[in-house]
């Protein structure tokens, strides 16, 4: 999935693979014994099934012209114990088939989220959500039901085939070779529209993901639309998305429909040449119990080979999903723990930039040769131009990118050589965009630390001064927030964010314009409550109020890829370069 | 029930093509059992003479022929109406889904913020997923097996009970009981597929904010909570899913065992028959070869209601949405706008109350044409809640708002906003190219055009991405620094060239030099243009015509820069702050 928007298909040019089912085998394969017992089942439950036209073959046959009613309630007797057994072991099966499959999607579903958990901004930055939203949830209950029941239904009907086959051969070997000539000529039609039925159902998946995306991308932006008036217009563009599932569905329908078209027309053809090569063949000497019997199997042989096709739908299907689930559980980690990642220690919270050289995409250096030492407990104020890479120099401390060249030390320990939990877990980082989860206020402070008291969130909350707004709401700390926090005010979502961070008690504090929505005074409250706290916490501060800034022990410019100028706010002023006149513009204005 | 007369009602304009889809299976059950009554005369026109008589007459072999050509033809055309009847079914279907999303779309798109700040995403998405496409099973798959179910079993029954009635009834002895074990499960399942679409809703709600919050998620390192939670979801679904599946186990071994045992009744009673002389040999085969079409049936109705019942469930959810009813709307008699709007914007006494609380209180506030108004005060004080009652995402609790002497609630909603230029604080971009994010109120502008308003904006660094004004960027402008998207934002306000302009924080992350090129941008529009700034910085205030500080929901002081840094009070206060005079105790 390269990056990617709504409407553009993810096209995977691959032929169809057996690999992929052959994957998902690991996940089946977990479940060995209950699957194998299932097939133990379901193999007796179909043989007791198939009894039953034996034992009115018999009674056609023998008993009716013997005019024998014992014979015949001995046979009803062995047919209702058939009966009966059938519809236990079918049971015992069905259970453990509906066990075996929930467990295959959770587990299928659990791992994708796990590497979901893995993957680094870019991956997340690239595509629509709704995409990925698609996968995690649409696509693997998809798969659900071909990998449960769909494996053993395919060897169960096999299995069927077998036996009926079997049963008919023991009835008649000619008659039975009759049947089975069908076999190639199906054979043969499913080849000419398989590849036809494979792109139609990879297109449906397709569609379907698009107009997912669109929609997902709709929703989270309805606000910006209704402002902009843009409802028509998106209108339209989902309607054309419609309108491909649409047409993506209906052609998938046209092919996959043939399938069972050709089958029960062969089969009546089988068996009319049955009938007749029978009565050439065998003329009287042909027993009528005989043909009863072997007609109803000739049409009962058939059964299987649609429910095959119709699996080998499902599975075609299926696999267009597990081939887009599999691409996602095989996208790269690109930042990831090194072989033999060692714990991070507790640290002081010294970092050193060596000779840091970094680029997002491998072409345009953002840094070049970027040096830097920071003491414990220093604040450093990053200023500079938007987009000069200031989010660029704290990110790389927390390893959210790795560097090209260079190394970054933090106490001395090279952060490439560190587990990231131990890394992440000391760093308090506060980002531009302050994302607030569905849940109350208090569940989203204590996302920082997951096991403070109540008491520690208001703690927390009153050092960043939010604890006055959120006891007047009406459930105070338990009052519900939506995700992206639509309830409160964007300064009140920073000031929650704030509260987070500083539960998180970290060693090293990144603040990234994360005070711009706050009110000045507040701001001014707040840093007040944090000066206390930064005591012996390292610091990086990106700002453009100077009023934020002008305390910072050094201040950095970061322009040209690395730091036109550094020093404390006076000696900045001092030197009169950018950093004056970015202060005097301010004034000015 | 009536979930299905309401899908009906949706039917609308293909009504009669699925009248004939319905029709045609009804047709097509009945035909089903054509095959076995063909196979049936064969046997007696062919096969039976022949084992009385011995012999093997060019006569009966070309009747033969004759009958497996009439049973070849037959099948063709019965497996041809059939393929045509599926894809009537599908085609259906599909326009049913395709008029449900079209329309839940466009009712979505017309819900105020009210109703998106209490629904969760992941539920919206569910509901136009997992519940459409129940409902597209249903249309397509439950109703039409349901009526080959009922046609089967109804033909077979009158089919037998005119053969012979006392064989007929020996079989279709079961059949209440079966039905009244259908009957309970049906009852039984449905609160269990209630519960099931709620859990899947839960997950996808987990799931969708992970993805969401995946920056906020690695920097506080909680990708094992996220897994957790994640987890937790993950099983209940499993466990409503499992619950759901495993209760028709309890059912199904009596509703298959007794639908079974019908071939014992025919192995008994129509042997007896037989061995009595009551019955034919042709008259047990019918009987035999149509043993399925009554047992079939019976065994798959309580497939066919458990399904029904999932279709309840969601069918349910999609009523739900698709009645939403936002509070906010076009009145019928609305007034449509013949010139552009002037801008001048009148407060009168405004209170507006959200989520129950009052927000803002006896608001006063006149604003000139051309005017710019700052507007000013601490976090949570209901500066954005101002604004937004301007475009009507939220309406006033009390007193008037009035645009060129016209109450808001008198425009024609998209007239209204039409004239209004937004750059909200959360700033949400498109996964667009930077060009149709510009353009993204007006996607007729030229490129000169977005290119103007880009550089107005100051949005000079697209200049340097790989693909300049084509570059591709991602949902919520991720991959941007916050100061780049909001410059974005901006042009994207300033492109639809509005009579009245509202900048909601929008500078908040530009540095000053940008800010203050922006700010002269600004006040040289070749528009006219009313400019309502909401900002926590002086540089972005100085220069308003007015600025308007607001305190817990009042407006407590209005005046110019010169006026209200002259005076104690808020706006001297911040003042002082932000040029680093800490001198506010001195002040205070």
């Amino acid at each position: 999935m390269a990056r990617n928007k709504f409407d553009v298909d993810e096209t995977l040019e691959t032929p169809f693979n057996i690999k992929h089912l052959l994957r998902a085998g690991v996940y089946i394969g977990r479940h060995k014994k209950k699957m194998i017992l299932s097939l133990l089942f379901s193999a007796i439950s179909a043989a007791c099934s198939l009894v039953g036209p034996l034992l009115i073959q018999r009674a056609v046959d023998v008993s009716v012209p013997n005019k024998d009613y014992m014979e015949l309630v001995v046979l009803a007797v062995i047919m209702l114990v058939s009966i009966v057994a059938s519809v236990l072991f079918a049971r015992a099966r069905s259970k453990y088939m509906i066990v075996v499959g929930q467990e295959i999607i959770y587990d299928i579903r659990k791992d994708l989220f796990e590497h979901l958990q893995k993957l680094p901004f870019q991956f997340y930055d690239d595509r629509p959500h709704g995409k990925i939203l698609t996968r995690v949830i649409n696509y693997v209950n998809s798969v659900s039901d071909a990998l449960s029941n769909g494996i053993i239904n395919f060897v169960l009907e096999i299995f069927n085939l077998i036996l009926i086959a079997i049963f008919m051969f023991l009835c008649d070997v000619r008659l039975s070779l009759i049947v089975l000539a069908g076999v190639p000529l199906f054979l043969v039609i499913v080849l000419l529209i398989k590849p036809a039925q494979r792109r139609a159902w990879q297109d449906v998946s397709n569609k379907s993901s698009n107009i997912n995306a669109y929609l997902h991308e709709s929703l989270d932006g309805m606000k910006i639309t209704q402002a902009f008036t843009r409802e028509e217009e998106n209108r339209e563009i989902y309607a054309q998305l419609n309108q491909k599932c649409y047409d993506t569905w209906m052609k998938a329908q046209y092919t996959s429909n043939l399938v069972w078209f050709s089958v029960d027309n062969i089969s009546t053809w089988v068996v009319g040449a049955m009938y007749l090569i029978g009565l050439w063949m065998l003329g009287p000497a042909m027993q009528i119990g005989t043909l009863i019997a072997i007609s109803s199997y000739a049409w009962r042989f058939w059964q299987p080979i649609l429910n095959l096709s119709n699996l080998y739908n499902t599975f075609i299907n299926a696999v267009a999903y597990l081939e887009r689930i599999f691409e996602m559980i095989d996208e790269p980690v690109t930042v990831d723990d090194a072989p033999g990642a060692t714990e991070l220690p507790p640290i002081t919270g010294q970092v050193t930039f060596d000779d840091v050289t970094f680029s997002y995409d491998g072409k345009i250096n953002i840094l070049e040769h970027f040096n830097l030492d920071v003491r414990p407990g220093e604040s450093i104020a990053l200023v500079g131009p938007t987009g000069a890479g200031k989010t660029t120099v704290v990110n790389l401390i927390s390893r959210f990118y790795n560097i090209n060249s260079g190394r970054l030390l933090l106490d001395g320990h090279d952060i490439a050589g560190v587990t990231l939990h131990s890394l992440r877990s000391q760093m308090g980082i506060m980002l531009q965009d302050s994302f607030i989860f569905s849940g109350t206020i208090m569940d989203n402070i204590r996302y920082g630390r997951l096991d403070a008291t109540d008491e520690e969130v208001m703690e927390a909350a009153k050092t960043v001064h939010a604890d006055e707004f959120i006891r007047e709401m009406e459930d105070g700390y338990y009052t519900q927030v939506n995700e992206r926090g639509s309830r409160l005010s964007q300064g009140q979502r920073q000031l929650v964010a704030f509260a987070r961070t500083l539960l998180s008690d970290p060693k090293i504090l990144v603040l990234d314009e994360a005070t711009s929505s706050i009110d000045a005074k507040t701001e001014r409250l707040v840093q007040e409550g944090l000066n206390a706290l930064l005591q012996g916490r390292t610091s990086f501060i990106i700002a453009h109020r100077l009023s934020t800034i002008k305390n910072c022990d050094r201040i950095l410019y970061i322009s040209n890829k690395g730091i036109a100028e550094m020093g404390t706010h006076q000696e900045l002023l001092d030197r009169k370069g950018y950093y004056h006149h970015l202060y005097t513009a301010q004034l000015e204005t | 029930m009536f979930q299905l007369r309401w899908v009906w009602k949706q039917m609308d304009g293909f009504r009669k093509r699925y009248i004939f889809a319905l029709c045609s299976t009804v047709l097509l059950s009945v035909m089903a059992l054509g095959n076995s009554m063909i196979t049936s005369v064969i046997m007696d026109t062919v096969f039976q003479p022949l084992v009385d008589t011995g012999v093997v007459t060019e006569q009966a072999f070309d009747h033969l022929i004759f009958l497996v050509a009439v049973l070849i033809g037959f099948t063709l055309f019965r497996t041809g109406f059939q393929y045509l009847s599926i894809m009537t079914y599908e085609g259906c279907s599909q326009k049913l889904v395709f008029k449900l999303r079209r329309d839940l779309y466009k009712n979505m798109q017309e819900q105020d913020q009210a109703f998106f700040s209490k629904t969760r995403t992941g539920d919206l998405m569910t509901r136009l997923t997992g519940d459409l496409d129940m409902v597209r099973f249903a249309v397509a798959w439950v109703v039409r097996q349901l009526i080959d179910c009922t046609v089967l079993f109804v033909t077979t029954s009158v089919v037998f009970l005119a053969t012979d009635w006392l064989f007929a009834l020996s079989m279709l002895a079961v059949t209440p009981i079966i039905f009244v074990l259908t009957f309970i499960f049906s009852k039984q399942v449905h609160p269990l597929y209630v519960d099931l679409r709620e859990r899947l809703s839960q997950l996808n709600t987990c799931a969708q904010e992970n993805i969401a919050g995946n920056r906020v998620v690695k920097a506080f390192a909680r990708e094992d909570y996220e897994i957790r939670r994640f987890d937790e979801k993950n099983a209940d679904y499993k466990k409503a899913n499992t619950k759901a599946s495993l209760l028709w186990l309890q059912f199904s071994p009596y509703i298959e065992g007794l639908s079974q045992a019908l071939s014992i009744s025919v192995l008994l009673v129509g042997g007896a028959f037989l061995i009595s002389g009551r019955i034919t040999i042709g008259t047990f085969t019918l009987f035999n070869g149509l043993t399925w079409t009554l047992t079939n049936p019976m065994r798959m109705l309580g497939m066919h209601l458990n399904d029904l019942q999932r279709f309840f469930a969601s069918a349910n959810k999609i009523i739900e949405l698709y009645y939403a009813k936002s509070t906010i709307t076009s009145r019928p008699d609305a007034k449509k706008l013949q010139d552009r709007m002037k801008g001048e914007i009148d407060f009168s006494n405004v209170d507006l109350n959200l989520h129950g609380m009052p927000v803002l209180r006896q608001v006063n506030l006149h604003i000139q044409p051309g005017e710019t108004v700052a507007i000013m005060g601490p976090t949570g004080a209901g500066k954005t809640s101002l604004v937004n009652l301007i475009p009507r995402f939220s309406d006033v609790s009390g007193g008037s708002l009035t645009i060129d002497g016209t109450p808001v609630g008198l425009y024609d909603l998209h007239d209204l906003r039409h004239s209004i230029g937004i750059a909200t604080q959360d700033v949400f971009l498109f996964s667009d190219t930077v060009d149709g994010n510009i353009a993204y109120g007006d996607s007729s502008l030229s490129e000169e055009d977005v290119q103007r308003y880009a550089k107005m904006a100051d949005v000079d660094f697209v200049n340097k991405l790989p693909d300049g004004f084509d570059t591709l960027i991602g949902e919520r402008g991720t991959g941007l620094s916050g100061g780049q998207k909001q410059r974005i934002a901006l042009a994207r306000a300033l492109a639809v060239r509005p009579s009245i302009l509202i900048l909601d924080d929008t500078t908040s992350a530009v540095d000053l030099e940008t800010e203050k090129y922006i700010q002269e941008q600004l006040s040289n529009l070749d528009f006219s243009c009313t400019k309502i700034i909401v900002a926590q910085r002086i540089s972005t205030t100085k220069r308003a015509d007015k600025i308007v500080i607001l305190d817990k929901g009042r407006i407590v002081d209005v005046g110019t820069h010169e006026e209200l840094s002259q005076r104690p009070g808020y706006y001297r206060e911040v003042f002082l702050l932000q040029n680093g005079m800490d001198q506010e105790k001195e002040v205070v």
